[in-house]
C-alpha cells in the first residue's frame, strides 16, 4: 500500500506531462474552457498555479478519491473541497463578551449559502498541530486554527457567502423575532464571521480540516480525499492552493446517492430513510406505552445516533410529527366529549405565546447548550417517571384511574346513545 | 375560573395554569417535544384537577402550542420535508400498534424502563460518557 502511494504521484506526473491539459479537461467535464489556462500556468514555474487531477469523477454515497498534481516546488499545498450544488443554513448567536467594549453584542448571524460540504486538506506534517487543536474539545477556533496551519490562504468559498446579521435584544426575543436587520458587513468582517459560521455548521475539526496532502520536494503532491457517507449529493469541486491567488482550476466530481438514501435539503445530509423510519416506529410505540409523546426520546436519540443532523432541524421536524398524534388524540377524545374546551383553550392561549418564542431560542443556542439543557430536562422527566412508580403515587393513581375509566365509559355510552 | 365537566364543577387557578403552561410551552417548543408529561403533573398537582378532566384538556392545550411552534419552526426553515416523511408514517403506525401491546405489558414496568432509559440518554447528552 505504501509503495503504491509513492508511485502514484509520479505516475500521475508522467501522465500529466504526456497529456498536458487533457487530464484536467477530462476531470472537469463541466468547465472545458478552463483547461488551457491551467496548462499555460504550469509552463512558468515559481509563481505558477498548481495542476490538479482526480482519479475518479463519480462516487457512490461517499468514498475516497485521490487528488494528485504538481505545484511549485518547496511550497505547502492546500486542497479546498466543497459541495457546489447544495447550500445549507448556518446561524450563530454572538453573545460573547467583546474584548474591546466589554459588552455582549447579542448579534445573530445567519446565512443560507453555506456549502453542504466544506473541507480543507492540509499537508500531512501538520497532523500534530491538528491533534493538538482537537484536544481543546468544543472550544476550538476555526479562524485561529486556519491561521496556525497556514490554511487561511485556501479559505475562499465560504468567505464570499452572503451573511445577514440581526441586532437582537430582550424585546426581540420576547416577541420572537430575529431582531433588527443590520447593514451588510465589509469583506473582511464577513470573512471572519463566515469562519464562525463554518464552525457552527460543521462543529468538529475532523469535518472541516484533514491532514492528508503529501508534497514531494519537486512540488508534486498527492492526497486522499474521503467523502463521508451521508454527504450531500451532486457536484463537488476540488482546488489545490499554494498561495492566496495561486490556485489550480477546480476539478469536479460527482457524489451519487440512490434510493432509499435520500438527500435532505434542510439538514444538508443524505440518509438512508429506513433508519429514521424504524427508529420513529420504535419510539412511537414506546412513547404511547409510557404515556409521553415520542418527542422526548426521539430528539435525543436522533442527536446521538445521527450527529450530522443540526439540532434545529431535529427539533423542527419532530414537532410536526408529534402534532399529528396529538391531533388524533384530540379527535378521539372529542368524539366522546372528553375534553373541556374552556380549560384546554384557556391554558392553550398561554402556551401559544410560549410556542411562539421557543423555536427562536432553538436557533440561538449552540448544540452544546441544547444538549446540556435537554439532558437536564430528561433527568427531570426521569424523576417524574420514577415518582409515578412510587407506592404512594400508585395508590392514588389507582383510584384516579378507576374514576377515569368510569367517566370514560359513561362518556362513550353517551356518545353512542346519540 | 370555574370549569364544568360531566356534571361537576371545578375551581381552576388560571394564573398558575397560564404561567406554568407558558413556561412549559417555551421549553417544549424549543426542544421539539409535546410536553404532555409535564403538563399532566402541572394540572393534577398544581391545579388539583382530577385525572379524567386532565387527560383530554391537557392534550388540547399542548396542541395549541405544537401548532404554533410547528409554524414557527417552518418559518425559520428548520423543517425538513423528506425527513418528516420518513418519520411520520412510522409514528402513525406506532400509534396503531402500541395500544395492542399495551394490554400485555404492565405500565409499571414500562415506566421503570423509561426511567432508566431517560437517565441514560440524559447522561449521554450531558457528556458523562
Amino acid at each position: 500500500m505504501k509503495r503504491r502511494l509513492r508511485i502514484l504521484p509520479w505516475l500521475g506526473l508522467a501522465m500529466a506531462m504526456f497529456l498536458g491539459g487533457q487530464w484536467v479537461q477530462a476531470a472537469e467535464t463541466g468547465d472545458a474552457t478552463a483547461a488551457p489556462t491551467a496548462q499555460v500556468d504550469t509552463a512558468t514555474p515559481g509563481s505558477a498555479a498548481p495542476t490538479i487531477q482526480i482519479d475518479t469523477t463519480t462516487l457512490n454515497n461517499g468514498g475516497s478519491l485521490k487528488v494528485t498534481g504538481k505545484a511549485p516546488a518547496g511550497k505547502p499545498v492546500y486542497i479546498e473541497v466543497w459541495a457546489d450544488g447544495h447550500d445549507v443554513r448556518s446561524s450563530r448567536f454572538d453573545s460573547d463578551v467583546d474584548k474591546e467594549t466589554k459588552k455582549r453584542p447579542y448579534i445573530f448571524y445567519l446565512t443560507a449559502e453555506m456549502p453542504a460540504y466544506y473541507k480543507i486538506l492540509v499537508p500531512k506534517d501538520l497532523q500534530s498541530k491538528l491533534d493538538e487543536a482537537k484536544k481543546e474539545g468544543s472550544k476550538w477556533s476555526y479562524s485561529a486554527l486556519l491561521k496556525d496551519l497556514g490554511a487561511d490562504i485556501a479559505y475562499s468559498v465560504p468567505a464570499g457567502i452572503a451573511i445577514e446579521r440581526y441586532q437582537s435584544g430582550l424585546m426581540a426575543s420576547v416577541v420572537g423575532s430575529r431582531g433588527k436587520l443590520l447593514p451588510a458587513m465589509d469583506e473582511k468582517e464577513s470573512k471572519k464571521r463566515s469562519m464562525q459560521l463554518v464552525k457552527a455548521r460543521f462543529r468538529s475539526i475532523g469535518r472541516v480540516i484533514g491532514a492528508s496532502v503529501e508534497v514531494q520536494p519537486d512540488g508534486s503532491y498527492a492526497a486522499t480525499l474521503k467523502i463521508a457517507k451521508g454527504s450531500a449529493p451532486g457536484q463537488y469541486k476540488v482546488v489545490a492552493v499554494v498561495d492566496k491567488k495561486v490556485k489550480s482550476e477546480p476539478a469536479v466530481f460527482e457524489n451519487k446517492i440512490s434510493f432509499p438514501t435520500v438527500y435532505m435539503d434542510n439538514a444538508g445530509t443524505s440518509m438512508n430513510l429506513i433508519y429514521p423510519f424504524i427508529l420513529s416506529l420504535c419510539v412511537a410505540i414506546f412513547g404511547v406505552l409510557m404515556g409521553a409523546g415520542g418527542g422526548f426520546i426521539m430528539n435525543p436519540l436522533l442527536l446521538t445516533l445521527f450527529p450530522v443532523l443540526p439540532h434545529t432541524v431535529v427539533a423542527g421536524t419532530v414537532t410536526p410529527t408529534v402534532l399529528f398524534s396529538q391531533g388524533s388524540g384530540i379527535y378521539n377524545y372529542s368524539k366522546i366529549k372528553f375534553i373541556n374546551w374552556k380549560l384546554g383553550a384557556g391554558i392553550g392561549c398561554a402556551m401559544l405565546l410560549g410556542g411562539f418564542i421557543g423555536p427562536k431560542l432553538t436557533e440561538m443556542v449552540t448544540l452544546e447548550q441544547y444538549k446540556f439543557a435537554f439532558g437536564w430536562i430528561l433527568i427531570v422527566l426521569a424523576g417524574l417517571m420514577f415518582w409515578q412508580t412510587t407506592p404512594g403515587y400508585l395508590e392514588k393513581n389507582k383510584k384516579e384511574q378507576a374514576i377515569l375509566k368510569e367517566f370514560k365509559k359513561r362518556a362513550e355510552e353517551a356518545a353512542k346513545g346519540k | 375560573m370555574k370549569v364544568e365537566f360531566w356534571g361537576q364543577e371545578f375551581q381552576v387557578n388560571m394564573v398558575v395554569g397560564c404561567i406554568g403552561g407558558f413556561l412549559i410551552a417555551i421549553v417544549s417548543s424549543m426542544f421539539g417535544f409535546g410536553g404532555g408529561p409535564f403538563m399532566v403533573p402541572l394540572m393534577t398537582v398544581a391545579l388539583r384537577l382530577p385525572m379524567y378532566l386532565v387527560v383530554g384538556s391537557s392534550l388540547l392545550a399542548i396542541f395549541f402550542n405544537t401548532t404554533v411552534s410547528t409554524m414557527r419552526h417552518y418559518q425559520f426553515g428548520n423543517f425538513d420535508l423528506i425527513f418528516f416523511l420518513a418519520m411520520f408514517p412510522a409514528a402513525l403506525l406506532g400509534g396503531y400498534i402500541a395500544p395492542q401491546i399495551a394490554k400485555r405489558v404492565s405500565p409499571l414496568v414500562v415506566k421503570r424502563v423509561a426511567c432508566v432509559g431517560l437517565t441514560l440518554l440524559a447522561g449521554n447528552l450531558l457528556g458523562l460518557y
